[in-house]
């Protein structure tokens, strides 16, 4: 037989139960929402290195409205001469094609899609486009076979890494966002990290003008 | 107090609805509307841009170009170069500026690939006629249809903005076959000269 207290205490147990159930719910719904946005956001993992696959020349990979088929890289330094200061500069060889499936048209290839990765931590170098026959800024025709190019990063003059990391940046074929009133026509812009092409270097001194 | 009022939501609702509509409204053609009129025309004909006008003189197909005669090094390609060469006459008013490329049936859009060449047409003072030249390289398995397009890209709002497209006459790829194989070997870039109107 239970005492009458006990019936007491079980009568206010459930009143409290009853009184806080929905502050309960809330509160796990809370849980579950943070849950499923962290499980969303990918993870508590911290990501470490690089979100994009690292490969090594010779290799040929699409981004964004071109092919590029890197092929090798050559540290050239120029000595100071009586007006200029020594210089350093990287040169990466790379077979090119305009490969704009989308729009078909001629462009030249923009020097922030080719980014040197110095490393330690250091800013990224843009390169200054792709030379291509002689001409920098060389434009390309779609639908023509791939043209051996060049581009060239300013690097410090005691630069001399045995191999290189270019990052190679691809831009997307996509429109604004019309939500917020701009046009929803499509066009290439947004470029984005595709891939890191590891070259190795040579060097090479250029010799003096007379 | 209560916020979320069945009237509220109504509301609410129909601000959604009415964006929607003016959406429906306004047609996908946002930049490229009504107040675009393009001129069309064939090779030698004069084509009226506002009160000046430009006269598409010559086509011409080329393996390989020099940039100006005292050039040595020709600049080779792939493809195939065609060369086109206009006059513009100008008018008392400003045409504004513009950009140019060749157009294909196939969807390719080509630009003028000479370095020191600008990429439209520029327009002498009032009472000049300039004329010189495009070249373009261009795919040879794509050359259908061919069309020099000149867009208007900076003029005075409310003014309907004159585009100009001019047939190159390659209706079949049998004829576009033909001028490839009769390219010439060298195109030397005539350069610009402007002379007094007659």
């Amino acid at each position: 037989m239970e005492s009458l207290d006990d019936v007491i205490d079980a009568m206010i147990a459930d009143r409290v139960i009853h009184r806080h159930r929905r502050k309960w719910l809330i509160a796990i719904a809370a849980v579950l929402v943070l849950a499923l946005v962290i499980f969303v956001t990918g993870g508590w993992k911290e990501k470490k290195g690089r979100k994009v696959d690292t490969l090594k020349a010779p290799v040929t990979l699409t981004a964004g409205r071109y092919e590029f088929g890197f092929t090798s890289a050559e540290i050239i330094r120029t000595p100071k001469t009586t007006y200029d200061p020594a210089k350093s500069r990287l040169v990466v060889s790379f077979d090119l094609k305009n490969v704009d499936t989308e729009k078909h048209e001629t462009q030249s290839l923009s020097g922030d899609l080719l980014q040197l990765v110095p490393g330690h931590g250091a800013d990224l170098i843009d390169s200054n486009g792709a030379t291509c026959r002689d001409q920098l800024n060389y434009k390309l025709v779609y639908g023509l076979p791939a043209v051996p190019c060049t581009a060239e990063f300013k690097v410090p003059n005691d630069f001399k890494e045995s191999v290189v990391e270019i990052g190679v940046l691809g831009e997307k074929w996509e429109s604004d966002n019309a939500l917020l009133g701009l046009s929803d026509k499509p066009y290439w812009h947004n470029e984005e990290a595709t891939a890191v092409v590891q070259l190795e270097t040579t060097i090479k001194t250029e010799k003096k003008d007379k | 107090m209560k916020l979320y009022r069945p009237a509220t939501v109504l509301v609410g609702v129909l601000f959604v609805l009415l964006g929607g509509l003016t959406r429906l409204v306004d047609t996908d053609q946002v930049y490229e509307d009504s107040t675009r009129v393009t001129a069309h025309g064939t090779i030698g004909q004069k084509i009226q841009y506002g009160d000046s006008a430009v006269t598409v003189t010559r086509m011409r197909f080329a393996k390989t170009f020099l940039a100006d005669e005292n050039d040595d090094k020709p600049i080779e390609t792939d493809g195939i170069f065609v060369a086109v060469e206009y006059e513009a006459y100008r008018g008392t008013k400003d045409p504004g500026s513009n950009d140019v490329t060749l157009t294909a049936d196939d969807g390719n859009i080509y630009e003028s690939v000479a370095e020191n060449a600008s990429s439209g047409i520029t327009f002498p003072q009032p009472g000049f006629t300039e004329s010189g030249a495009f070249v373009f390289e261009v795919n040879t398995n794509d050359l259908k249809g061919l069309t020099f397009k000149l867009r208007t890209s900076q003029f005075f709002t409310g003014v309907p903005a004159r585009d100009i497209a001019v047939d190159l006459a390659v209706p079949s790829d049998e004829v576009a076959k033909q001028l490839v194989d009769k390219a010439a070997d060298q195109y030397v870039m005539p350069e610009r000269s402007t002379r007094v109107d007659s």
